[in-house]
């Protein structure tokens, strides 16, 4: 489905290096690394986002269709959730199923700013499905929930994958917990310049503990 | 009461008629054509209201308000926008800003009238001229601090050129454009009377210049009088409901965070 052969962008923190790999449709990717490697940066080459690095570089993406789920909901604050929905393209029908999809059915009045942390990312959660996504981008979504909530939207997240299996999910997170619920593939991101030092499957029993603690440098270059 | 928040409406209920009543005073004691009070100066506004000669002046002064307001603040925007967004446009027209801020109003009218003639173009075209550099500086501080965030987000969800103005662009430039409009407003009020004094043969700045010549001070005064009621007017009746409109989805602070 994409191809990227990223070059490399060297100015600018953090730095990426060379990033050879694909994305099928549904894989459900965890990607995983040091805070401050450029998990984002990735994510942001990966959407068309960061202008220093060529629009080359990333073959296949005009054919794909990306919701983007950001740290923050980046929600349109003057505009209510059913308008935020409907500006991406979703018809009212769309924007009122997916709403309660996302278990926030009576709130299509409301402000995005009027919901808390977890209402919102759902909401933007919402919008990502409002467009159709190929491939969903997920920045840390479980960052900063309460483990509830976070449990909750993990729950969601991985009841919308089987919903769509042709839907691909690309996931930044901090814990390998995460990649054993949610991921067939696993991406390691480490080094300066960053480069995907693991690039696989996982299956079942694939125990990413183990395999975090050889990968991660510079203990790695000790054994 | 913090000291920026505007005083409760009983102040304007004493200080105003008090302020009446001590020129009623004053004028009463001096008994001169110079001070003429406030009973006289209420019967010459009838007087010109009657007539019709003060809706003549009033709308003159409001019509070239109006399209002096709309041009300056369309042009003002689209250049602030633009030297905001590009650094080579800023770099460009920066100087010129500068050259432009610091140019007497006054100037601008006298070089307007010397070179297209005592018309209506040159006399509107003073006031742009003054204008659109105070807009176009609020605009560029606006368009420097849009959200970059929402603009990645508007890029991955492929809005439309229109979408992103309207939607991502006009609300976080509001307050800006308020600004420009209020800070506006004031200066093109008092740059148009000039204008009028100086070249036009109506309109309140005209009827203020016939004044002065006869040293008609309760026509100067009547006139001072209706043209700040329509100032006020349109505070109260456009920009505040405007202002309230448009800031009703700001939050005081999150309902449950």
């Amino acid at each position: 489905m994409l191809e990227l052969s990223i070059k490399g962008r060297s100015f600018g923190q953090p730095v990426l290096g060379e990033v050879f790999t694909s994305v099928e449709r549904g894989d459900r990717i965890c990607l995983l690394g040091p805070s401050g490697v450029g998990k984002t940066t990735l994510l942001n080459a990966i959407a068309g986002l960061d202008t220093s690095i060529p629009a080359d570089a990333v073959t296949g993406r005009d054919q794909v269709r990306v919701g983007y789920l950001f740290q923050e909901h980046r929600l349109l604050p003057w505009r209510s959730l059913l308008a935020n929905l409907k500006l991406v393209g979703a018809t009212e029908q769309d924007a009122t199923r997916l709403l309660s999809e996302v278990g926030l059915t009576g709130y299509e009045a409301y402000l995005p700013d009027q919901l808390s942390l977890g209402m919102a990312r759902r909401a933007a959660l919402a919008r990502c499905l409002a467009v159709k996504p190929d491939l969903l981008l997920l920045d840390e979504p479980f960052a900063s929930l309460d483990p509830v909530m976070a449990k909750d939207l993990k729950m969601l997240i991985s009841g919308l994958m089987d919903n769509y299996p042709d839907m691909a999910m690309i996931c930044v997170t901090h814990d390998s917990q995460d990649a054993s619920t949610l991921a067939n593939r696993l991406w390691y991101l480490d080094g300066k310049p960053a480069t995907l030092k693991w690039d696989d499957a996982i299956g079942d029993s694939f125990v990413v503990d183990g395999l975090l603690a050889k990968l991660r440098e510079p203990e790695a270059a000790v054994i | 009461m913090p000291a920026g928040a505007r005083p409760p409406v009983w102040s304007y209920w004493i200080v105003l008629p008090s302020f009446v009543l001590l020129w009623a005073m004053v004028a009463q004691l001096l008994e001169t054509a110079l001070l003429p009070s406030p009973q006289s100066v209420l019967n010459r506004f009838l007087e010109e209201a009657n007539s019709g000669q003060l809706w003549h002046h009033l709308g003159a002064t409001l019509g070239r308000v109006v399209v002096a307001f709309t041009l300056a603040m369309l042009l003002g925007a689209v250049i602030g926008l633009a030297m905001g967004r590009s650094a080579l446009i800023n770099a460009l027209f920066d100087p010129l800003l500068l050259l432009l801020l610091n140019l007497p109003a006054l100037v601008t009218i006298i070089l307007m009238y010397v070179w297209f003639g005592l018309v209506e173009v040159a006399a509107v075209m003073a006031v742009v001229i003054n204008k659109v550099p105070n807009v176009a500086v609020t605009v560029r501080e606006g368009a420097r601090s849009l959200d970059y965030r929402l603009e990645q987000m508007a890029t991955v969800y492929c809005f439309t050129a229109w979408q992103r103005y309207r939607d991502v662009w006009l609300p976080q430039l509001f307050p800006y454009l308020m600004a420009a409009t209020r800070g506006g407003l004031a200066l093109i009020w008092k740059i148009v009377l000039v204008v009028e004094l100086l070249g036009r043969s109506n309109g309140v700045g005209f009827q203020l210049h016939m004044a002065f010549q006869v040293f008609d001070v309760a026509a100067i005064l009547a006139y001072s009088l209706a043209f700040i009621a329509m100032v006020q007017l349109i505070e109260l009746g456009v920009l505040q409901p405007l202002e309230r409109r448009s800031s009703r989805w700001r939050q005081p602070e999150p309902a449950h965070a």
